[in-house]
This record gives C-alpha cells, sequence and structure tokens, in this order.
C-alpha cells in the first residue's frame, strides 16, 4: 500500500521496539529507532504505548493499530465530554456550533478553544471528547483526505469521510480514546453548481406542496449531493442525520433545536436558533460555557461568525425578559381598567 | 389525653427489628416530632436493607415554577423499570393537602409512601397546634424524616409546591433542601430545564405558563426514553390547587410531525 511506504512502515522494525525501558521515552520524542531511510518523519505517534510483547511478525502490520490491547496510558483524571456542539441541516445548508470551553475535571483547563476545525473547504468537523483525542484525530483526518485527493484527483465525498474516519477509529475500541465527531458539510457533485440548483428546486417543490410530510423526504433523499450531516464516534457509531447534538450540555440544546427547526428557516434564523440552543445549554451545563462559535456550510463553502461571549447574550435575554414584564404588567393593569 | 394517646399509636408498622424509643431518634428542633409516634417505627441504617430487583433510575420528568398566578406543578405519566413502561398513566404529582401538591421522582414505591407520611404528618401537625405547616417547613419536615435512610437505597427527590407563602421547595433523599423559583427532576430534567429558562418569568398568564409547562414536558418526553405518554398539570392558588384535564402527549407529537 502507498500509504505503507510514505508511512515507512516495515516488519523488521518492530523488532527495534521490543526494548520497553525506552519505549516511553521514543514515544515522546516521536521517531523511528534504527530506520534506514533518512527522512525522520514521525508517523507512530498514533500507536498506543504497548510494552514488551511477542508480536507475530506474520500479521500485516496496519498504520492505525495497536499491538497490544492490555496496556494503556492510565488517565490523570476523570475526563467527560465536557462540551456543547451540535449541527443541523436546513435549506441553506449546515449550521455547526460549539461552545469554546475546555474542562479538565473541574477545572476550566481553556476558555476559548476551537472545537470546530475546517477539513476542507466543504467539510468542518465539531469535536467532543477528549481535547487531545479529537486534535490529533482531526489533523489525522485531514491528512488523509487530502491524500485521497491528490491520488484519486477528486474530493471524497462526507459519507465516505466518516466511513474512513470509523474504520481509521475501529481498532482503538475499547481503549481510552474518546473522540465523538459531527462532520458537517456540503457535497458536491463533478457538475458542482448543478448540485445546489437541484436542492433548490427541490426546495421549491415543497413549498407548494401541502403536506409537510413530503417535504422532508425530498431534501433528505440527497445522497451525494447537498448538505450532509454525519456523526462518527470513537464506539464504533456512524449516523446520519439532520441534527446532532453532543456533549454535556446536549439535552438542553436538544430541546431548542427540536421545538423550532425545520428544514425552511432562514439563514439568520438558523443562525440564531443555533446560537440560542448553546446559550441555553451552557446556562445550565456547569462543563460547556464562554463563547460560542458558528460556522456555516454553504455550496461555496464554510464561512465562520465572529466569536460572541455569550455573557453579552445573558445579560440581553435578562434585559428582554424585564422588558417584556415591565410591557405585560402596563397590559394588565390596563385590562383591569 | 385520650386524643394524645390516640394520635401517639402507630397506624403502620415499618417492619423494623428493634423499635427504639422515640427522643433520641431524631435531632430535629420541631417538638411534635419528639412526641409523635413516628421516629419509633423508622428503621435504622443498620438493619438489613431489602436488595433492588433491578436497577432503578430517575426515569421521568417533573417541573415546577412559581410565577404571579401562583405555582404550576406539570409532570409525565410514565413509570419504568429499567426499560419495561410498567405503567403509562402514573400519577407523578400527588397532593398533600388542599394547598400543598408534591411531584415525585424516583422510586415510585418509596415516594408514595413518604409522600402519605408526610400528609399524615402535616394534618397532625394542624389538628395539635391549630394552623397549617407552612411550605418550608413541610419541606423541613420531609427532610428530617428522610435523614435516617441517607446511605440506603431510599430514592424520593420530591418538589413541594405549595401556596402559603408561595413557596417552591426541592427535597431530595440524599439530604438536599433547596428554595427556589424553578426545578425540574428527573432523567428528563435537561430537556425541560431549556424550555422553562426560554419562557420562565413572573409576569406570565395561567395559559401561557400552562403552555410552557406543556412545551417543556413535551419536549423531554420526545428526546427521553424513560418519560412518555401523558402529561398532568396541576395550578396552585390560594384558593387551592386544580388540576387540568390529563393530556396525552400523541396528539402534540402529530401535530409536530406535520409541521
Amino acid at each position: 500500500m502507498a500509504l505503507e511506504d510514505v508511512c515507512g512502515f516495515k516488519e523488521k522494525l518492530f523488532s527495534t521496539l521490543e526494548d520497553t525501558t525506552t519505549s516511553v521515552h521514543d514515544y515522546c520524542n516521536l521517531e523511528w529507532k534504527g530506520q534506514e531511510t533518512s527522512e525522520k518523519i514521525p508517523h507512530h505517534f498514533f500507536m498506543p504505548h504497548f510494552s514488551q510483547t511477542n508480536f507475530s511478525i506474520s500479521r500485516t502490520p496496519s498504520p492505525f493499530g495497536p499491538r497490544d490491547r492490555s496496556v494503556t496510558v492510565r488517565r490523570p483524571f476523570p475526563l467527560s465530554h465536557g462540551t456543547t456542539t451540535l449541527g443541523f441541516i436546513f435549506q441553506g445548508g449546515v449550521i455547526a456550533a460549539a461552545d469554546t470551553r475546555a474542562s479538565a475535571g473541574g477545572l476550566v483547563a481553556c476558555p476559548a478553544v476551537h472545537k470546530i476545525t475546517p477539513i476542507h473547504s466543504h467539510l468542518v468537523v465539531t469535536s467532543s471528547g477528549s481535547g487531545a483525542d479529537c486534535m490529533l484525530w482531526e489533523r489525522i483526518l485531514i491528512r488523509e483526505i487530502r491524500l485521497y485527493q491528490l491520488r484519486h484527483r477528486r474530493r471524497l465525498s462526507i459519507r465516505g469521510t466518516a466511513k474512513l474516519l470509523s474504520f481509521m477509529l475501529h481498532p482503538f475500541k475499547g481503549t481510552n480514546v474518546c473522540v465523538a465527531l459531527t462532520l458537517c458539510g456540503w457535497d458536491k457533485e463533478d457538475g458542482g453548481p448543478g448540485c445546489a440548483k437541484n436542492s433548490e428546486d427541490t426546495s421549491c417543490k415543497t413549498d407548494d406542496s401541502p403536506s409537510g410530510v413530503i417535504s422532508s423526504a425530498t431534501h433528505s433523499l440527497s445522497p451525494n449531493c447537498g448538505p450532509q450531516l454525519i456523526y462518527v464516534c470513537s464506539d464504533g457509531a456512524r449516523l446520519q442525520g439532520e441534527v446532532f447534538s453532543v456533549g454535556s450540555g446536549s439535552p438542553y440544546a436538544y430541546s431548542v433545536l427540536d421545538g423550532s427547526l425545520s428544514w425552511d428557516l432562514s439563514k439568520k434564523e438558523a443562525i440564531s436558533l443555533a446560537r440560542e440552543a448553546v446559550f441555553r445549554a451552557t446556562h445550565r451545563d456547569a462543563y460547556s460555557g464562554n463563547n460560542v462559535d458558528l460556522f456555516l456550510v454553504t455550496a461555496q463553502g464554510w464561512s465562520q461568525r465572529r466569536r460572541e461571549d455569550l455573557k453579552e447574550e445573558y445579560y440581553r435575554d435578562m434585559e428582554r425578559k424585564a422588558q417584556k414584564q415591565q410591557s405585560g404588567t402596563t397590559q394588565v393593569m390596563t385590562c383591569k381598567k | 389525653n385520650k386524643l394524645a394517646s390516640q394520635l401517639s399509636v402507630v397506624p403502620i408498622q415499618f417492619g423494623q427489628i428493634n423499635p427504639v424509643p422515640s427522643s433520641s431518634a431524631i435531632p430535629s428542633q420541631e417538638s411534635l416530632l419528639t412526641s409523635s409516634s413516628l421516629p419509633t417505627s423508622l428503621p435504622f441504617a443498620s438493619s438489613q436493607p431489602v436488595p433492588l430487583p433491578f436497577p432503578m433510575s430517575h426515569g421521568t420528568t417533573t417541573l415546577a415554577f412559581l410565577f404571579q398566578g401562583g405555582v404550576l406543578a406539570a409532570a409525565d405519566t410514565r413509570s419504568s423499570c429499567s426499560g419495561l413502561v410498567a405503567c403509562p398513566a402514573s400519577q407523578k404529582i400527588l397532593p398533600i393537602h388542599s394547598h400543598l401538591v408534591g411531584t415525585t421522582s424516583g422510586t415510585s414505591a418509596d415516594c408514595a409512601l413518604w409522600k402519605r407520611i408526610l400528609s399524615r404528618e402535616l394534618r397532625l401537625y394542624q389538628l395539635r397546634h391549630g394552623r397549617r405547616l407552612s411550605t418550608s417547613g413541610a419541606a423541613k419536615l420531609l427532610s428530617h424524616m428522610l435523614h435516617p435512610f441517607k446511605g440506603t437505597e431510599l430514592c424520593v427527590a420530591a418538589t413541594l409546591c405549595g401556596w402559603d407563602g408561595g413557596e417552591l421547595f426541592y427535597v431530595c433523599s440524599d439530604g438536599t433542601r433547596l428554595q427556589g423559583k424553578l426545578f425540574s427532576v428527573g432523567s428528563g430534567s435537561p430537556y425541560a430545564y431549556s424550555i422553562l429558562d426560554q419562557g420562565v418569568q413572573w409576569g406570565l398568564t395561567v395559559a401561557e405558563a400552562t403552555s410552557i409547562a406543556r412545551e417543556a414536558v413535551f419536549r423531554a418526553t420526545y428526546r427521553d426514553a424513560y418519560s412518555g405518554n401523558c402529561v398532568d398539570i396541576y395550578h396552585i392558588t390560594s384558593k387551592g390547587w386544580t388540576r387540568r384535564r390529563r393530556e396525552d402527549l400523541k396528539e402534540d407529537s402529530k401535530k409536530s410531525e406535520a409541521n
């Protein structure tokens, strides 16, 4: 396989890694030991640490698999999916939103983290779970997608990307890898603008249709074209859907989204709905907070909204409630008279 | 006093092994407990607890909030036993007396029992002292009664909604007792919290408050597997509690699918 050659994997290399006393040190140094080729490419950073065992050398080495599953690095503190991320599809594309708090146990390790990462111009991924694992796997995914594009001269579809990611994560099932990603993207067929037109046509048709059921059927029947939302998780789940929310704040976000989500939202309404959902989740969930990041993916690519501090949103919400209350009481008083 | 001796008899035996005299049982400021029958009937943590037959969870959605028209309490009606819907039409909001209502979450059996015990104790208080105990007092009473069971497998999480003072208290079998304006308890509570945070304010009318409560329970039942079936809504005012007709959420979900 070409990738193996690029990565420099050769069977006899594993014999040098049997020395366990220095294997942790090497792991940190990210260097091959005793490799004949001159370039020192850090490939094995994604292989989990393994102790001295007898490898079966006849087994074809896969670049992504763990050798010995029984040994894993112990976590220094209990991790949790302390986040709120969400993504949903509507007629104007895909919205991806997330908070920006990274928590480690009870400490806010970083109040300004990027949980939404662009993979390529038409795909954005939201991450949840272990921050380190997510960052790593996002980089691996970016690299693999780019390699695919260079080799096959076309971009991998979102569904293909999800499948690739799922298969890359599969060998780590049962280990402590904790990654829950939502791929939010726009698939373009080779006739790029044609695809966007198709979805516009279907949306025009749905406006005329009498019952709401038909509209949902036509816009979800877009196999390789248009907005796509796929959830991939290190447990092996790979789910396609129209709305996903992941993390400890997800129940709070789900109820806000379920209440107002529909295919026919305008861009402004969709953005404000996503912001409201993240705001409600950060209000109640201790592990979500600080700011909200919003990405919109359309046929033209992804665009990012300026990061907004939710503190301001909270004060605005309080003001709005106070104003409503005042106008409500004046109404009651006039009615009484 | 004949009446006093009658009131001190415990009609219900809780299966305690060694009944202990009352005064040492609970360190409580309220004098009624030292002379009443209740402490003798409480088993202590040293007695053998009955092992739970299956893992239980707070599979429910209940909520309550204060507004200008009184207190509104709402709950779903599904009783689940780890995967089985044991009863699709259970009552999770139990009236305690004419102006006090409690929502229940946790183990249904425990909640039903403790609600009855609480009603009895409040009635006894009313007979002895000639006035009703406030909601805050009722919450304190329940909390102190539950305290000997802390550490056992008793699981009660109740919200007491009363008009005496228009108060809302959350009492839990691990000892929590909180006063607040808005509570939601159970596995479906995060889903309900968002909707309530969006809409609840002091100045709501009764109709608006009812629709927000129903929407919140509906959203929770939509996403939570352990909540569902129907919604019960109780409204408590100075005149007492009133109960809305139970509404099946199937119609609500059909309406939202069609939208």
